[in-house]
């Protein structure tokens, strides 16, 4: 049989094999290639295209509709809008406000120009559950939010038939942090733990209103995958405990989050998960609360061998990454590329259950030689 | 009373109490370095011991990090006063082109728990600044981080650069890194003179440095 792009990606989800293994690139804002990284493929390939940023504040292009083509990529992404009316505004090329008035700013001297969050409106001082509900709250219900999604869902259907990513930006962790500061957040789980609930509660709120704009849109049926998440790994081991912090915290709201996009696309969309680090402690309360797929799977990180993963969850959880960003991809040569990402389809792909993509967004010096090796080795996959 | 209340409250993560116990102790005769040592060094060393093993977390470290904290603001001017040399004198920063600074916040809480003076320059940091801050303050250590491997260039041109002071600059300062993409093959290749996988490997990697 000819399997289209979405069937192929629906196929890993559901862990099956398909003709070959899928490919995302750009399907969400951790999943792409950072602006510097970007120019440089694009110069590589003869792309002439305008650069469309999907992200600014995190340097990550949306790759141009022929560099998706060429690499035989099977998703097709769609954000929200927009927001309209909100207290967002440049105050220079390097400082920004986002809407919920966290200051971003980034330093000319980077080669990968992202910006990081240094202020909040909740940074300092005690935060006590006033604070919280006296702050002015963006809504989740702005039309700006809806802003050009039916046009994408309509200009995707009309490319061909690929997996339409619904990226969510935001949670209740990371947004916390940047309208909190990351420390205070952290010693508010024994500070000011009703407070820091309340301030999760509103993140859940908007984001499941955000949820509902975007995909009642998009209209329900034409969502495949939902894409949100936040880092709950380090490098070397958990963020915070997995069985007291993360289960009594925070894995109630993602329960919620989760179980809200389900319903709004009468479960037929997956949810994939986006988690930094080392994420295998939390794997099972992924599974738990209804995630279907893990990005970007961090294989240098403690306990996130591909094969200790496939063993263990292998069966419950699609993993969606694992092409190495901290060695092979920006050190590596194309033939290590190529072989590195054999390796991996082979040990997470084997019976499906596997799409691949770079660990997070390839990063600004990786060689273009490099990434057309990754996805190169992709398209020539073949199952059988 | 003993240094031993200190202990237990700095594990208790109470930062209300910690202060009062070391007034008390203070109070009671005790010699301030010991306060330092047995109380408020020891307990932080177990928490990074218990970090390390994945028993605790980074929560609970800046629980116990400003516990610690809230008693040294008591013993510091005491220190100084009795004429106590810090452990050491560490300047640390993230290197130039690189904003991340949560990993370098929790090796600077770790080793001024320790007894460490820390002349912390942020994020950002050019290898020129990390040479002025050891010249003006005859540092011993100079602590670097990074996130991005897009870092790991800088790193290795500020190490040379702090390198090369060290050879004509009349300084003498050991050279230790540490980031989610560093590793002791990294740290070899560049020719850092040390590397810490994560807050309390980089105390003790500190702690080697200046007793050898």
């Amino acid at each position: 049989m000819t399997w289209t792009h979405r069937e192929r990606i629906l196929a890993a989800l559901n862990h099956e094999e398909a003709d070959r293994v899928p490919i995302d690139f750009g399907g969400a804002e951790f999943t792409s290639i950072t602006l510097a990284g970007y120019e440089r493929l694009k110069t590589y390939l003869g792309v002439t295209t305008p650069t469309d940023p999907m992200s600014i504040i995190h340097s990550v292009a949306h790759p141009a509709e022929q560099i998706l083509e060429r690499f035989g990529v099977d998703t097709r992404n769609v954000q929200p809008g927009p927001y309209e009316g909100g207290p967002d505004h440049w105050v220079d090329d390097n400082h920004y406000i986002d809407i919920f008035e966290v200051h971003w700013r980034r330093t000319e001297k980077a080669v990968d120009q992202h910006f990081l969050h240094k202020d909040g409106p909740f940074y300092g001082g005690k935060l006590t559950v006033e604070r919280v509900e006296d702050y002015h709250w963006p809504n989740g219900n702005n039309p700006g939010l809806a802003t050009g999604i039916r046009e994408r869902v309509a200009e995707i259907k009309a490319l061909g038939d690929y997996a339409v990513c619904l990226y969510l930006p935001g949670g209740v962790i990371h947004r916390g942090y940047a309208m909190r500061g990351f420390e205070a957040y952290l010693k508010d789980l024994y500070k000011s733990p009703e407070a820091l609930q309340r301030l999760m509660d509103k993140l859940c709120d908007f984001w499941c209103d955000t949820a509902k704009t975007t995909v009642e849109a998009a209209g329900p049926e034409n969502i495949d995958i939902i894409y949100f998440g936040e880092d709950l790994g380090t490098q070397d081991g958990c963020m915070f405990d997995p069985e007291t912090i993360y289960a009594n915290y925070l894995k109630p709201r993602h329960r919620r989050m989760v179980q809200t996009v389900k319903d709004l696309t009468n479960h037929q969309a997956k949810v994939c998960f986006h988690c930094c680090g080392s994420a295998y402690r939390f794997i099972p309360h992924l599974i738990d609360v209804g995630v279907d797929a893990l990005n970007p799977v961090q294989v240098t990180a403690k306990s996130m061998e591909p094969e200790r993963l496939k063993a263990d969850f292998g069966d419950k959880i699609c993993f969606w990454g694992g092409i190495n960003t901290q060695r092979t991809l920006p050190f590596g040569t194309p033939e290590e590329v190529a072989e590195e990402t054999k390796r991996i389809i082979g040990v997470l792909g084997t019976g499906g259950g596997y799409i691949l993509n770079s660990v997070h967004n390839i990063q600004a010096e990786v060689p273009p030689e490099n990434i057309v090796a990754m996805f190169e080795t992709g398209v020539q996959h073949r199952y059988h | 009373m003993s240094t031993k209340n200190i202990y237990d409250a700095v594990l208790d993560y109470d930062e209300e109490c910690v202060p009062e116990l070391v007034q008390d102790e203070i109070d009671a005769g005790t010699v301030v370095q010991e306060i330092l040592n047995e109380g408020l060094s020891a307990a932080l060393d177990e928490v990074g011991a218990r970090f390390s093993a994945g028993t605790l977390f980074v929560p609970e470290m800046l629980m116990a990090a400003e516990a610690v904290q809230a008693g040294l603001n008591i013993i510091r001017p005491l220190l100084v006063k009795s004429g106590a040399r810090p452990v050491g004198t560490v300047v640390l920063g993230t290197v130039k082109g690189d904003l991340h600074d949560i990993g370098k916040n929790l090796v600077a809480m770790m080793l001024e728990g320790a007894g460490f003076k820390l002349i912390d320059l942020g994020t950002d940091v050019d290898p020129e600044q990390f040479i002025s801050a050891v010249q003006e303050n005859d540092a011993d250590i100079v602590a670097m981080s990074g996130l991005l491997t897009t870092s790991m260039p800088e790193m290795q041109k500020a190490v040379a650069a702090l390198q090369e002071a060290n050879r004509t600059r009349n300084i003498s300062v050991k050279v230790m890194i540490g980031g989610p993409p560093i590793n002791q093959v990294f740290a070899d290749k560049i020719g850092a003179d040390g590397y810490g996988v994560d807050a309390p490997a980089a105390v003790e990697q500190a702690r080697a440095f200046v007793s050898g």
